[in-house]
């Protein structure tokens, strides 16, 4: 084979596969190039019908050819085929043809046409649900599949502040960029391809007397020299609040960009797409866009057939038939759907040997697998047609400003522009005249000033488009009609929609899924738009594309991550203890970011049966956790008392040194959000403990009512939580244990410590504070260390024949007890709700108080937390199970909020919250959980299952 | 969206919290908490700069811009 000469091809040799096939391309060549250049036209299936697909377009427009890329489980899907680089040794495969693409079973779908119309699945998969045959229907219709493994590609982020952001490259960015750059503004210009120029490449253009690619050259290079930021390879997608979101696609996949640019002001020369025409069949594989056409000969010397039929409704026509003759490519035929067009595009072209059409169109092309005939028909007389035999149909209908088919702009957020053919400007002097003065008034935003650069060119006239969207065709022809190729949207079901009374193209689009692919309907969704005001009998300029969402081309989700991830994304905190607890078999748990030895492996094989060994063992002989996760926040200050007496459902100020008390802690519409002890150190400092995953919350609430009302008094606040280690003892003999193992100074603190009262005194030189209080009901000490010491005190408890137990044990214990825990106070919970009510009388005026008056929390419905067990003292029941009454099964009565089985009462006990008026009528309860499979009935207690009078915990 | 912390100088948007709209001067302990100013053009708002100083501010803001118009310390603006 011998080497194409194309402006983006190198010499090299490249290998690669599709579907197995084993062929070759040349380096620069994008999938869908060397695809073509191969031969091979057939290269998807369609997502509905499975129609045969070929190459329509060479940029992101692409509708059809999207390919899978790579092997294994992390093998990308859904790549556009034609603005993807191919490289060396790349594995393609094509999708949605089974069990080949050649010979698709599915393609009977494709004589179902009439049955599989705009909203079938709506109206048809009813019964008895959606969801039954979703995944039936998802391996049939769907794109590629995901992937299930991470190539784990190295996503870099970068932000960039500049003045001035151009997206696009092409003549209109790049004289934007260059005015701009001359006022000596800093400019960043974002390119999707491999290089600048756009359509400069192929068009016949000279500017200031240069042939066209040597202008672009100089251009860049001035820029480069002026500071100019080029990023080439890089797509737009997104414009959000003040800034521009841009992915750079490297030519090898290891690695990527995401840049998020700030700018002053932005400009979009992004250019135009061209739009295809509706005609029977005009979804098979040899229909191309006739720009594409002239990009793959002009960049990838590729000939997209050996005989050629144009059809289109403007003079860019000709234009493109010259250039194609002059490539070697034969042009049978030049079918226009204007009556008059200038006799000088004419005149050439049939002394060339090419036929010429006025006022006639393309009706259908035939061939199922490639074109290999259009049938061309008058518009003055529908009945006078002819055949013209050709391998290719190349279509063009325009161009829609990429700007106007939808692109989100954020005009009012920031100074930002559309120019160039993107602003439908045309031609080439135009372009150039108009984004140059963009350009200045771009600078003028970031403060500098010039005179626009003024350049004379050359190049294609103005095409002088006549709008016309859809050949003629009969209703049951218009099934065929294609409108959005990625979606098998047709004129019928654009036709259906508007009969069935939609009439919005915003409506029409979700009915019929025109313009919802990858593509963001490129191609299809203006046409689209056109043929509906066509149907609906409104004038064409009326048509507006739907509009195109966020972000505006496919990216993976990687890129939108970057290497926020996994630990980088949620850092893991770990408390002093957790390499003793991992050295000691504890199988750590994340709870929060925080890591909680959840059992420890010697207590039993599995976390249920350790938890249950653990927490027995506790009752009976003791034992000690790490409550270092505990949230600590020590307030410090002349007015801490009284600022705690206004954010705590507790009077801190009546709190006597060395005290401690319980609170609850409630949000300002008087739900509980925390409760935890206030410790009173000395007259002006106190440390507030709330439960591990309440700290950073209860900070910042504390910190905003401190800044709120009590700005000008003294009082300071820190988050001492990581200051403080905290190791939970417990049990019968933990006194005794602790005064063995503490020695001299302890003795005789421990002896007269009161429930609820603390001392600080030195350990081995160290400051050590000890709480007499206990989350698992036990009498029980919170020894407060400072973090290095926390493992040789661990040490010393195991050495009196301690043994730590783990979340698990202690979600029993305090279950077993009534406490409250996460799913209790779940935001949705008043004090009276979880039976806190005495607490209040305690503070009518803490914060959150007032809104607790409201009368819908004294409904007698009210949902209130309560014990329950099981009736028949043996079953299970689980947390998340709803709670209904035998009597009215269908409505839930509330829900179980902590189940566990108590080793103390050797049966299953739990929390609930249910409706005050369904305990209070004694009708019979069911836990049901239908997920879980089973159904439990059940009886109401106290919250308390286990001493309800404490007296464990008070014993002396 | 930047906002320009009286500490830290302008910061992206993700390094604050918000937390709702301020309620007009003299409001109730009721209206503290549901009563919602719904103005295009001017929000007045409580953020905190959690990842960054743990300063409250308040933020004014056009909702239908995403314009931050000022920022104030919550500290200075007592009801």
């Amino acid at each position: 084979m011998t080497l194409r000469q194309g402006s983006r091809l190198g010499e090299r040799r490249l290998q690669f596969q599709f579907d197995g096939q084993p062929l070759t391309a040349q380096a620069g060549d994008t999938i869908a190039s060397a695809l073509l250049a191969n031969g091979i036209s057939l290269v998807a299936r369609s997502i509905k019908y499975h129609r045969p697909r070929g190459i329509l377009a060479a940029d992101q427009s692409e509708p059809n050819a999207l390919v899978t890329v790579g092997v294994d489980a992390a093998a990308i899907a859904n790549v556009s085929a034609s603005s993807t680089l191919l490289h060396d040794g790349m594995i393609v495969r094509s999708q949605s043809g089974w069990p080949t693409l050649g010979f698709d079973l599915a393609a009977m779908f494709g004589s179902m046409r009439g049955v599989l119309s705009a909203g079938f699945y709506y109206k048809t998969f009813m019964w008895p649900s959606w969801r039954f045959y979703e995944p039936m229907i998802r391996r049939l219709a769907g794109l590629g599949p995901a992937p299930t493994a991470s190539d784990a590609p190295i996503v870099e982020r970068e932000h960039i502040e500049t003045g001035i952001a151009i997206a696009g490259g092409g003549a209109a960015g790049l004289i934007a960029a260059l005015s701009a750059a001359r006022t000596g503004a800093r400019v960043v210009l974002i390119e999707r391809d491999s290089t600048c120029g756009g359509e400069l490449d192929f068009e016949t253009a000279s500017i200031d007397g240069k042939p066209a690619r040597e202008w672009i050259d100089d251009t860049m290079a001035e820029l480069l020299q002026r500071g100019v930021r080029i990023l080439t390879d890089t797509t737009l997608v997104g414009e959000s609040q003040q800034r521009l979101l841009a992915v750079h696609r490297p030519a090898r996949r290891d690695s990527q960009t995401m840049y998020r640019i700030h700018a002053r002001a932005c400009i979009r020369a992004t250019g135009a797409v061209e739009q295809p025409i509706a005609f029977i069949n005009n979804d098979a594989p040899g229909v191309m866009l006739a720009g594409a056409a002239e990009l793959y000969l002009a960049r990838y010397g590729v000939h997209v057939g050996k005989n050629v039929v144009l059809f289109g409704n403007h003079d860019r026509l000709y234009a493109t038939a010259k250039r194609l003759l002059d490539g070697g490519v034969n042009v049978q035929a030049v079918v226009d759907t204007r009556a008059y067009v200038r006799p000088l595009h004419i005149e050439e072209l049939r002394a060339r040997g090419v036929e010429c059409m006025q006022h006639h169109a393309v009706r259908s092309s035939h061939g199922r697998r490639r074109v290999h005939a259009v049938t061309v028909v008058s518009l003055d007389d529908a009945h006078r047609s002819q055949r013209i035999s050709c391998d290719t149909l190349l279509v063009s209908g325009g161009w829609v400003a990429t700007g106007t088919h939808g692109a989100v702009t954020l005009d009012h957020l920031h100074w930002s522009r559309a120019c160039g053919a993107a602003a439908g400007a045309w031609p080439l002097q135009e372009v150039l005249n108009q984004a140059s003065g963009v350009g200045i008034e771009a600078a003028r935003v970031c403060g500098y000033d010039g005179t626009a650069v003024s350049t004379m060119a050359s190049g294609d006239p103005a095409p002088g488009v006549q709008a016309f969207v859809v050949s003629p065709a009969t209703p049951t022809e218009q099934k065929l009609q294609f409108v959005d190729l990625q979606n098998d949207v047709t004129v019928a079901d654009l036709r259906q929609a508007i009969d069935e009374g939609f009439v919005d193209i915003e409506h029409i689009k979700r009915y019929t899924t025109l313009g919802v692919g990858t593509d963001q309907g490129a191609t299809a969704s203006a046409l689209g738009a056109a043929i509906a005001l066509k149907l609906l009998g409104k004038p064409n300029e009326l048509a507006k594309p739907s509009r195109r969402r966020l972000p505006l081309h496919p990216i993976s989700l990687a890129a939108l991550s970057g290497p926020r991830i996994g630990t980088a994304f949620a850092p893991i905190r770990r408390t002093p203890l957790h390499d003793w607890h991992v050295a000691n078999g504890a199988v750590m748990e994340s709870m929060g970011l925080w890591m909680r030895p959840r059992y420890y492996r010697s207590n039993g094989s599995d976390a249920s049966s350790a938890g249950i060994a653990e927490a027995a063992r506790a009752r009976q002989s003791g034992g000690f956790m790490d409550a270092s996760t505990l949230g600590k926040i020590e307030v410090h200050g002349r007015d801490a008392a009284a600022f705690l007496d206004s954010v705590c459902l507790m009077r801190a100020s009546l709190l006597r040194d060395g005290r401690s008390k319980y609170t609850v802690i409630l949000r300002e519409d008087g739900m509980v959000i925390a409760d935890g002890l206030i410790m009173r150190l000395a007259n002006d400092r106190f440390i507030t403990t709330v439960s591990s995953d309440h700290a950073d919350h209860l900070a910042a609430h504390f910190q905003y009512w401190r800044d709120r009302r009590w700005s000008d008094r003294r009082i300071l606040m820190t988050d001492v939580t990581e200051a403080w280690a905290a190791i939970a003892v417990a049990g019968l003999h933990s006194r005794k244990k602790l005064s063995t193992l503490l020695g001299r100074p302890f003795v005789e603190a421990l002896g007269t410590l009161a429930h609820m009262s603390f001392f600080e005194a030195q350990h081995r030189g160290q400051e050590l504070r000890i709480l007499r209080a206990s989350y698992a009901g036990e009498l029980g000490y919170e020894l407060h260390c400072r973090p290095d010491a926390a493992v040789s005190l661990c040490e010393l408890l195991i050495d009196a024949g301690l043994k730590p137990y783990g979340i698990e044990a202690l979600d029993v214990l305090r279950t077993e007890k009534g406490y409250l825990g996460g799913s209790e106070m779940n935001g949705q919970t008043t004090p009276y709700d979880l039976g806190l009510s005495a607490q209040l009388h305690a503070n009518e005026r803490c914060i959150g108080s007032a809104l607790l008056n409201r009368a819908a929390f004294n409904e007698p419905e009210r949902q209130a937390l309560i014990g329950i067990r099981a009736a028949d003292g043996r079953s299970r029941f689980l947390a998340g199970a709803q709670i209904v009454a035998t009597d009215r099964r269908t409505r839930s009565a509330g829900h179980v909020t902590s189940a566990v089985f108590s080793p103390a009462l050797s049966q299953w006990v739990g929390l609930a919250l249910i409706d005050r008026s369904v305990v209070s009528s004694g009708v019979s309860l069911l836990a049901m959980d239908p997920l879980r499979q089973l159904q439990t009935a059940i009886v109401t207690t106290a919250a308390a299952h286990f001493d309800p009078t404490g007296e464990r915990m008070k014993s002396t | 969206m930047l906002i320009d912390c009286p500490f830290c100088g302008p910061r992206d948007s993700h390094e604050f919290q918000f937390l709702r709209v301020l309620a007009p001067a003299g409001a109730d302990e009721f209206n503290e908490v549901y009563g919602r100013v719904n103005r295009l053009d001017v929000s007045v708002e409580l953020w905190q700069h959690r990842h960054g100083c743990q300063a409250w501010l308040v933020v004014e803001r056009n909702p239908s811009t995403a314009q931050v118009l000022s920022v104030a310390l919550l500290r200075g603006d007592r009801p």
